[in-house]
């Protein structure tokens, strides 16, 4: 570009061998993997070995280290209480980065290198697709996934305990419908979960007799969404059935809310918001939204084995990360205590055995309440609740009337 | 009418934020000959140290006015310490940059925590002009956009420091001869540059919120409009600037979003192809 008398960089050969060689060490010894070994063992047959891969870095971060504080709570828990089948746990807690060409690759050393007993964990339905194989069919380990979801996953060995369509629309429309109004906008980010679930949501609004007024999808990192919210505005939309994610869910909210869409009456809801996704926007941007999950922070009121669970996690991770459930983290208890009662059952190991016990488990409290897998089905009945935003906070408006069916397989 | 009326709010004010975003990047470019791929860091940092003086208890605006100032200082540690040793390899450049910007990018998910944090806006709520709402927040950064785009080409054309930064440009050899310090020349053009992606970011993170991948939409599209506008001036940027704001903004109105977000790159590789000099392709600033 111009003359300049500096050199450009230069490297020697040793230079570069040096460091080739310190990266490649870097990357043999695997940056990334966390072993928790329990505080007593049992000598004759060593420790029960739980995987943990979920995402601790990258862009869903914040849902991956609850994922991975939950697990070390529970683990804790279990082992204080004298482990299962009198063998402690030993928890293999491994990075999938947010990333699946990286999660495939660590998942494999929690398969071939640490032998694991099972895994739990994938947040993004890509991430559950990606390692699925790895787990289940190459490395003949079971699975569970914990996180809400678009359903229709049926492979053998893998069991959901996250809420699917059928538990997040059943209720939770007619009452969108019977509090906002029969005119529905389904704005969407274009990818699987909410190409899947809005299928089912439409059903389920044209049954009811509600209309879908459009059914749009964006790419991922869209941030300006004007000529959604004009259509939205313009063609007198009464509910806002929304998937767009982080990061355009934000912007959307804050245009949607300038537009006057929440002034006019309009019903905005999302079911993946959490308490983590309250500080995406002002209070006053997403008030009276409205979201159906298995479990928030106001059910604590009325659930005294969620309060304690909320609080014996604050005390031992206090911070930002955050105990709730749109980040997969109460299906990861979930999905813990359901295979301890399945181990328990079984009274061994062996994939086969556990999974027949798994396939009816129960446990009688949880986040939320309790919990039952579907026998067949593996995929878990739970308690629903709807919570509607109000200045910064849910306060809870409809629960269900016992374990809601996940309707899949 | 009123639909067409918003229409072009929306349009001119998304434009003018991709022209704020863009104008320390041109700047950069033009000036200095190297791209700099940590400017969308560049914007997250500014929008970060908005949030910090926020949450400290100040009010927003102490925030967006510290931001220039601080990524300014930043920008020129910076070129001291690491950019100055590229300015004779602009692939190099590109690498440096790119790293430095991953390793920005990645702190601030980590003192974030990877959320997604709102910062409200100074002023908050819309007018309604003939049944149409227009931000305030949006009109203020439509209105701050031209301001500072003019006090930017003012600086560069009209004052002995433009004329300087434009001689180190264009004969570095010369300016040198002629007693001029293009290394001096060089920094102070990278800090404007930085304190330029700053106060963008400040500007725009009540829009968009604030979370660890702010950057890296504005990145690409400041890319894009650095090449569509061409290198060498000021205009040619901010022209691109513009152009590609406006296209990302309207074709959603028109054609399904997941379209029109590729048309809008198929649109400025056609007129890249037409034009390979740029839309503003002259020898002056």
């Amino acid at each position: 570009v111009r003359q300049d008398n500096r050199q450009p960089l230069a490297m020697t050969r040793r230079q570069f061998l040096a460091s080739a060689a310190w990266m490649s060490g870097a990357v043999a010894t695997g940056v990334g993997s966390w072993i928790v070994p329990a505080r007593w063992a049992n000598a004759a047959e060593g420790p029960i070995k739980v995987g943990i891969a979920t995402d601790l870095t990258g862009a869903i971060g914040f849902a991956g280290n609850a994922n991975a504080n939950i697990a070390k709570m529970v683990v804790k828990d279990i082992n204080d209480a004298g482990g299962v089948l009198g063998r402690p746990l030993e928890l293999h807690i491994e990075d999938t980065a947010s990333n699946e060409s990286v999660a495939v690759a660590n998942v494999r050393k929690l398969i071939q290198r640490d032998k694991v007993d099972v895994v739990l964990g994938g947040i993004t339905s890509s991430m559950r697709n990606a390692i699925k194989d790895v787990i289940v069919t190459r490395g003949k380990t079971l699975y569970i996934y914990p996180q809400l979801y678009e359903g229709k996953e049926c492979t053998p060995y893998l069991f959901c305990t996250g809420p699917t369509p059928a538990q997040q629309c059943d209720e939770f429309i007619p009452w969108l419908m019977k509090n906002g109004g029969r005119r529905f906008a389904l704005p969407s980010a274009n990818y699987v979960w909410p190409h899947v679930l809005n299928a089912y949501a439409r059903q389920v609004i044209e049954k009811n007799g509600g209309e879908v007024i459009f059914e749009e999808y964006y790419p991922l990192d869209q941030i300006e969404y004007s000529a959604t919210v004009n259509k939205i505005m313009t063609n007198n939309v009464d509910v806002v059935f929304n998937t767009v994610i982080p990061p355009g869910v934000g912007p959307f909210f804050k245009q949607l809310y300038e537009a006057g869409f929440g002034k006019r009456g309009g019903r905005l809801s999302c079911v993946y918001y959490d308490e983590n996704t309250l500080n995406i926007n002002a209070p006053y941007e997403m008030e009276g939204l409205a979201s159906c999950l298995d479990y928030f922070r106001a059910v604590d009121a009325s659930d005294p084995f969620s309060a304690k669970l909320q609080s014996e996690y604050e005390k031992e991770f206090p911070g930002s990360v955050l105990f709730c459930a749109g980040s997969a983290a109460t299906g990861m208890y979930r999905g813990l205590k359901l295979w301890e009662a399945a181990v328990k059952e079984a009274g061994k190991l062996d994939r086969d055995s556990v999974a027949a016990a798994l396939d009816h488990a129960k446990i009688a409290e949880g986040p939320g309440g309790p919990a039952e897998m579907v026998p067949g089905k593996r995929h878990c009945k739970m308690q629903m609740y709807t919570a509607v935003a109000k200045s910064g906070k849910y306060e809870i408006v409809a629960r269900s009337n016992g374990l809601v069916d996940p309707k899949e397989c | 009418m009123e639909s067409a009326l918003n229409a072009i709010f929306e349009v001119l004010s998304f434009g003018a934020i991709i022209v704020l975003v863009v104008l320390g990047l041109g700047i950069i470019a033009s000036m200095m000959g190297i791209f700099n791929f940590a400017h969308g860091e560049f914007v997250l940092l500014g929008a970060f140290t908005t949030y910090l003086v926020y949450k400290s208890g100040l009010p927003v605006w102490v925030g967006m006015l510290a931001a220039p100032v601080v990524l300014g200082a930043i920008g020129l540690a910076l070129e001291r310490t690491v950019i100055r040793r590229f300015y004779a390899a602009p692939i190099v450049a590109m690498l440096g940059t790119y790293a430095l910007g991953l390793v920005i990018r990645e702190t601030v998910r980590g003192l974030i925590g990877g959320l997604y944090l709102s910062i409200p806006e100074p002023v908050v709520g819309s007018y309604v002009v003939g049944g149409v709402q227009l931000s305030k927040w949006r009109l203020m950064i439509i209105l701050i956009t031209a301001l500072v785009m003019t006090a930017s080409y003012l600086l560069l054309t009209r004052t002995a420091f433009g004329l300087r930064v434009r001689a180190a440009l264009e004969n570095p050899a010369l300016a040198r001869a002629s007693g001029i310090s293009t290394d001096t020349i060089y920094a102070a053009t990278f800090a404007f540059g930085a304190a330029l992606a700053g106060l963008a970011g400040a500007l725009v993170v009540p829009i968009f919120s604030l979370f660890a991948d702010l950057g890296i939409r504005f990145l690409i599209q400041g890319f894009l409009a650095v090449m569509l506008g061409g290198i060498g001036t000021f205009e040619g940027p901010v022209a691109g600037a513009g152009v590609i704001g406006i296209l990302s903004a309207a074709l959603p109105w028109a054609v399904t979003p997941v379209l029109a977000d590729v048309l809008v790159f198929v649109i400025a590789i056609v007129i890249v192809k037409l034009r390979p000099g740029g839309l503003i392709n002259a020898r002056r600033v």
